[in-house]
């Protein structure tokens, strides 16, 4: 018993992080229907920044505002330079371009940080924390993560509901021809959303560094795991995309603590093929029938 | 007699290699209704896609107000003044009746003067103000017509084109929304431009009428004038 409750509370941990990929990636999915293969290779850029910083000054709240703003800029200006030229072509154009992103990315770091793994620091403790005699299984820092994530969807969930911008953003993913009949400036709102998912996918990169270390391809397992979280919460749900990372860091907990953690990447992938095999609109998602 | 609200140049523009529009010339004088007649396939909505800028004019202007509009992007166009209602009702179903009207009210400044348009428009149209907080999408074609036409009326503009707005409308409801444009140009002073298959209705209401004809204008004038004119009724509207 007190094993399964160790095991549900770090898979919370671990599947906030997949949330957070995995809502970057609805975010981004939501305004130009384009998946972006290299959110992973985007993340794990700013927290190369963030560690640079955090070498320089010493300070890891420099570092971590320092991956945030990385993150913002590189999915801004990724969208206007890389992207703006293949919305509204055939979906292979934007596949292979965010591909080739991610091999470029990869290989930047690569020339600028070298190969070799480099531990990140967490922001609070890592020691585990006990209630009376019994082990939580999870640390302070476990709790971070998870505040973190979810502050972050409440504040998005926000701006969507209750700002201009937000209403800007829905209309635009919504209806993009409508949007612009009512003169919404569509390219600067698509703009805005590869931003926040930039910012987003930042904000997982410096959760889940502490745990994997830092090297150019340390996010691309987290990557695959965090598309599945969203492929789960159907892609257009940012709501479904919490959920859908909860369910799969939990089951994967499970799977790496009863049955060995070897197993975790294979269940991992299981995990998408079945949902694509049995529920491709995922288990929240409004649309049905989608192009790939 | 004021300079044209909007005034239609020379205008060439089609697709691929056809020319849906091949010189067309339309003015509309502030606070008049215009029709534009014609049969399917005669360029009336490609006019009107022209004016707002989805479909890009090899040649010829756009002029509001003295201002060229011609080439510019479709959200500039709007925001210059021009609002479009288009056929096939382009509400935005995935967000309330709310939300839709405050997406027509974005490009307005301030919060208090969006907040008034609102209230405004809620006083005119009663049935938006009962469904604000539904989905869009539960509307029906009627109460989804007078909501795009509302949310146009939300950003203020100096010209309203209308693509077809009785097309699969019940006959009840295709004279409410004519009643909606007549008072709308004589409350508000609004310029309008109304694309109709249904001539007889839309002359009923119009200062003016255009007939287009495979691309080309082949007949402008007084709208009573044109309803009495047997023989290019016979020809070309059909009634």
């Amino acid at each position: 018993m007190n094993e399964f409750l160790q095991f549900t509370l770090g898979g919370v941990s671990f599947g906030m992080v997949y949330a957070a990929i995995g809502l970057s990636l609805v975010l981004i999915w939501r305004g130009t229907r384009i998946l972006n293969y290299s959110q992973g290779a985007m993340a794990m850029l700013s927290t190369y920044i963030a560690l640079t910083v955090i070498n320089h000054t010493g300070s890891y709240w420099e570092g971590f505002a320092a991956a945030l703003a990385t993150g913002v800029v590189l999915g801004a200006v990724i969208e206007r330079l890389v992207i703006r030229p293949v919305e509204n072509k055939p979906p292979l154009n934007a596949v292979v371009v965010t591909i080739g992103l991610l091999v470029l990315l990869e290989g930047l770091a690569g020339i600028f940080y070298g190969g070799q793994y480099r531990s990140f620091p967490a922001a609070f403790s890592v020691t585990g924390l006990h209630a009376g005699a019994v082990s939580l299984g999870i640390s302070p820092n476990d709790l971070f993560v998870a505040a973190a994530v979810l502050a972050a969807a409440l504040a998005l969930a926000v701006m969507f509901r209750y700002t201009s911008a937000g209403l800007r953003l829905r209309a635009a993913a919504f209806n993009a021809y409508a949007a612009r009949l009512l003169g919404v400036r569509v390219g600067r709102v698509l703009t805005l959303g590869w931003a926040l998912a930039g910012l987003i996918g930042a904000l997982a990169g410096l959760l889940v560094s502490p745990n994997t270390f830092l090297y150019p391809a340390s996010m691309d397992s987290i990557f695959v795991l965090g598309f599945t979280a969203a492929v789960i919460g159907g892609l257009d749900s940012p709501a479904g995309a919490i959920v859908g990372g909860l369910i799969l860091g939990v089951t994967l907990n499970y799977v790496g603590g009863y049955l060995g953690s070897d197993l975790v990447p294979l269940f991992g992938l299981a995990a998408l093929v079945l949902v694509l095999m049995l529920r491709p609109s995922g288990l929240f998602s409004t649309s049905h029938g989608r192009q790939v | 007699m004021t300079g044209p609200a909007l005034a239609v140049e020379g205008v060439i523009a089609g697709y691929g290699g056809v020319l849906a529009l091949q010189d067309v010339s339309i003015t509309a004088s502030p606070g008049t209704i215009t029709a534009v007649l014609g049969a399917n396939g005669a360029g009336k909505t490609t006019l009107l896609g022209t004016i707002s800028g989805f479909v890009r004019p090899r040649q010829g202007r756009i002029m509001l107000d003295g201002t060229n509009l011609a080439r510019r992007h479709p959200e500039e166009i709007a925001r210059a003044g021009v609002g479009h209602v288009p056929e096939g009702q382009a509400v935005i179903t995935e967000l309330t009746v709310e939300e839709n009207l405050r997406v027509g009210g974005l490009q307005r400044t301030g919060r208090t003067d969006r907040s008034r348009a609102l209230a405004d428009t809620y006083q005119r149209f009663p049935q938006l103000a009962k469904a604000r907080n539904r989905s869009a999408g539960t509307l029906s074609g009627g109460e989804r017509q007078i909501l795009v036409i509302a949310r146009a009326l939300m950003a203020q503009p100096r010209v309203l084109l209308l693509d077809e707005p009785s097309l699969g409308l019940a006959p009840k409801i295709v004279t409410q929304v004519m009643d909606l444009i007549l008072r709308l140009r004589d409350e508000t002073g609004l310029t309008v431009v109304l694309v109709e298959q249904n001539a007889r209705s839309a002359l009923a209401i119009a200062d003016h009428g255009v007939v287009l004809n495979v691309g080309r204008v082949v007949a402008a004038e007084d709208a009573t004038l044109l309803a009495a004119d047997v023989a290019l009724r016979r020809h070309y509207l059909g009634f």
